[in-house]
């Protein structure tokens, strides 16, 4: 069956090469892309043929990645620019960013500073999550290697470009995957989320100009310059084009990060993780990080992964950590570990997140330990009313489209859990 | 579920403990200070470098009571009150002190599906404390904690900030606990990916029919 993947199981991985390829690349060598952008492009240039790519961010919300990198103002060399790689890959079932780090730095090395010529940043601040020290480790043992021969720092390649990468390491904190809350992080503040206007690109770190990309996004980057905005256009779905990490987990056989086009039916990954595991029946999918709405098995038919499909199946491309859940699955308690989640990473900035994930966690929690009543289930959906969009960031969103959607669409499963309440049982009896 | 994982874990930690470490103690050498020289000279501000030296202080120290909150202060003379505020902020710096080995049991929900609250249960059973609690001993410091990113090798931990131990079963444990014990740290495990697993034998869980004995947390743990 043709789908938007087009030949995928031809495919052939250009992000997380097989391993016996990897020794064939550039990895640990040449710098080839970012060679030929520094003799034959201009920033401007660069920034164009990734806009003809069509790539977006792979952070979540999809943002297309040469749009951002135009809205940076033009250069003044007395006020510095720079760079944000976001690897504080924190949304539960994601897992993507980590792989990248370990089998193919260079490619995200190679990536940035291509994005940094593109933007004309001084340097590039490349935030990784504090739980991975073991990768920060070997990220910064490859950078030093990448300084030593001179494709990182003063006058790369001796073709007149200056540009460092900075290794920050973070240290447990869900929200600093945040855009302005990182840069928060970076200054060494606590990370609290900062209003937008102004914008990053506008006012960023320290008040310069500052573009943050998802590590993903920028690894991608190396590929579009080497074989072309066209060819990476051809690839998978045309709305949002390119190789997709997918980072599938849960009740499949052969969980691990898989890259195919995107666009790919989740059908059709489940059939490449193996399937559910242990025969049993699919109950439903979270197609994108812990955020996003959960689909019910019977949802997904002829569902793509792509922003669009997923749009209209109810649902989001988030980060394409896909978990599948089997059906001997507690919905309750899956939503009320989604809950605590999202509770204890509120930064508590503002008070309808930090105030209401703490209530929805103690109703979900009331629900699941039998002690609930049908009409918390109402009281929950008109809390994430409260909730959505009055808070500086999308957590607070993030935090409610899980328990609306998880209600709603397994409304069942709550209310057979309620019915068996104490509370039922009193009324029972009177 | 057994009586022990049900009682309630009540225990707050002291408001103004008394200093842990002596005036002498207090000083970074000076090869530390050129490391933290070179993270200043890396930022704009020195406040940027702040994260970094508390990496620096909790890895010599242990973890970052008051008194060694100020010594950062001091050593990147931004406010006390700043380096308090991220310190706190953040889960990974300890501000009480911890065992040898922290053991971070991940049950976010990839985890909480494939049995990551089976590990934490057996790990309160065998430790014969709560998560949160540190053992009699002083050896092991046992804490849940959110999303560690390695969902696909669900359930998994992380010892002391460092090595992930992926796929976790009982009997891993159980070895992952002896090896502690004799001080030997798990080394660094590079994850297959399910596409090279022809090429590369794989280390994917072998038990993946074993059952799930509590699907949620149990009440106690709740009850703090």
């Amino acid at each position: 069956m043709a789908t938007k993947a087009g030949n995928w199981q031809s495919y052939q991985r250009v992000l997380l090469p097989p391993v016996k390829d990897l020794h064939k690349l550039s990895i640990y060598g040449d710098y080839a892309a970012l060679r030929s952008v520094l003799t034959h492009n201009s920033p401007r240039e660069v920034t164009d043929i990734v806009k003809r790519s069509g790539l977006k961010g792979r952070g979540g919300a999809g943002f297309p990645t040469g749009l951002k990198w135009s809205f940076m103002p033009p250069v003044d060399p007395a006020v510095p620019r720079y760079l944000c790689c976001n690897g504080d890959e924190s949304e539960p079932g994601t897992f993507k960013d980590r792989q990248l780090m370990e089998y193919n730095p260079h490619q995200m090395l190679e990536g940035i500073l291509i994005a940094n010529y593109a933007i004309s940043a001084k340097a590039c601040y490349l935030y990784i999550r504090g739980e991975f020290a073991d990768w920060i480790t070997l990220i910064e043992t490859e950078l030093a290697k990448a300084y030593e021969a001179n494709l990182v720092g003063k006058n790369i390649m001796g073709l007149g470009f200056s540009s460092d990468i900075i290794v920050h390491k973070g240290a447990g904190a869900y929200i600093c995957g945040e855009e302005t809350s990182l840069m928060e992080s970076l200054e060494g503040k606590r990370a609290y989320p900062r209003i937008k206007p102004p914008f990053p690109a506008q006012s960023g770190i320290w008040g310069y100009p500052t573009t943050i990309n998802n590590a993903d996004t920028l690894a991608c980057v190396p590929l579009i310059i080497e074989r072309g905005a066209d060819w990476f256009a051809s690839i998978g779905a045309p709305t949002h084009p390119g190789p997709i990490l997918y980072g599938i987990s849960g009740h499949v056989n052969r969980p691990g990060v898989y890259e195919y086009p995107s666009g790919m039916l989740i059908t059709d990954l489940l059939a490449v993780a193996g399937g559910m595991r242990g025969g049993k029946k699919l109950k439903a999918v979270v197609p994108g990080g812990a955020s996003v709405p959960v689909l019910r098995a019977d949802m997904i038919e002829g569902v793509t992964m792509d922003a669009d499909s997923l749009h209209k199946a109810g649902s989001m491309l988030g980060t394409a950590g896909m978990l599948f859940l089997d059906e001997d699955t507690d919905m309750v308690a899956f939503l009320r570990r989604v809950a605590r989640f999202y509770h204890h990473e509120s930064c508590g900035q503002c008070t309808p997140c930090r105030e209401g994930t703490g209530w929805i966690e103690n109703l979900v929690t009331r629900i699941d330990e039998g002690q609930g009543n049908t009409r918390d289930l109402d009281l929950l959906l008109e809390l994430c009313d409260q909730m959505e969009g009055r808070t500086v960031c999308a957590l607070a969103d993030a935090a409610a489209w899980p328990v609306r959607n998880t209600i709603n669409r397994f409304r069942a499963d709550f209310e057979a859990k309620c019915r068996q309440s104490v509370w039922a049982a009193q009324s029972a009896a009177a | 579920m057994t009586d022990f994982i049900k009682n309630p874990v009540v225990a707050l930690p002291e408001r103004n403990p008394a200093p842990h470490f002596s005036e002498q103690e207090l000083v970074f050498s000076a090869e530390e200070k050129a490391r933290i020289a070179r993270w200043v000279s890396q930022y704009p501000t020195p406040d940027g470098a702040v994260m970094w030296v508390l990496w620096l202080a909790q890895e010599k120290f242990g973890f970052l009571p008051p008194e060694v909150l100020r010594l950062v202060a001091t050593e990147l003379d931004i406010p006390y009150a700043q380096v308090y505020g991220v310190a706190t902020f953040y889960t990974q710096y300890f501000k009480e002190k911890k065992g040898t080995y922290v053991l971070d049991v991940c049950t976010c929900f990839s985890c909480q599906l494939t049995g990551g609250c089976d590990i934490l249960h057996y790990l309160e059973e065998k430790l014969a404390i709560h998560a949160g609690e540190t053992t009699a001993d002083g050896c092991f410091t046992l804490q849940e904690v959110e999303c560690l990113g390695a969902c696909g090798s669900a359930p998994m931990l992380q010892v002391s900030n460092g090595p992930f131990v992926y796929c976790l079963t009982k009997k891993k444990v159980d070895a992952l606990i002896a090896a502690l014990r004799a001080g030997r740290m798990p080394g660094f495990t590079s994850v297959t990916l399910p596409q090279d697993e022809d090429e590369m034998g794989g280390n994917r869980r072998t038990d993946v029919e074993s059952t799930i004995e509590y699907a949620a947390l149990p009440i106690a743990v709740r009850t703090r």
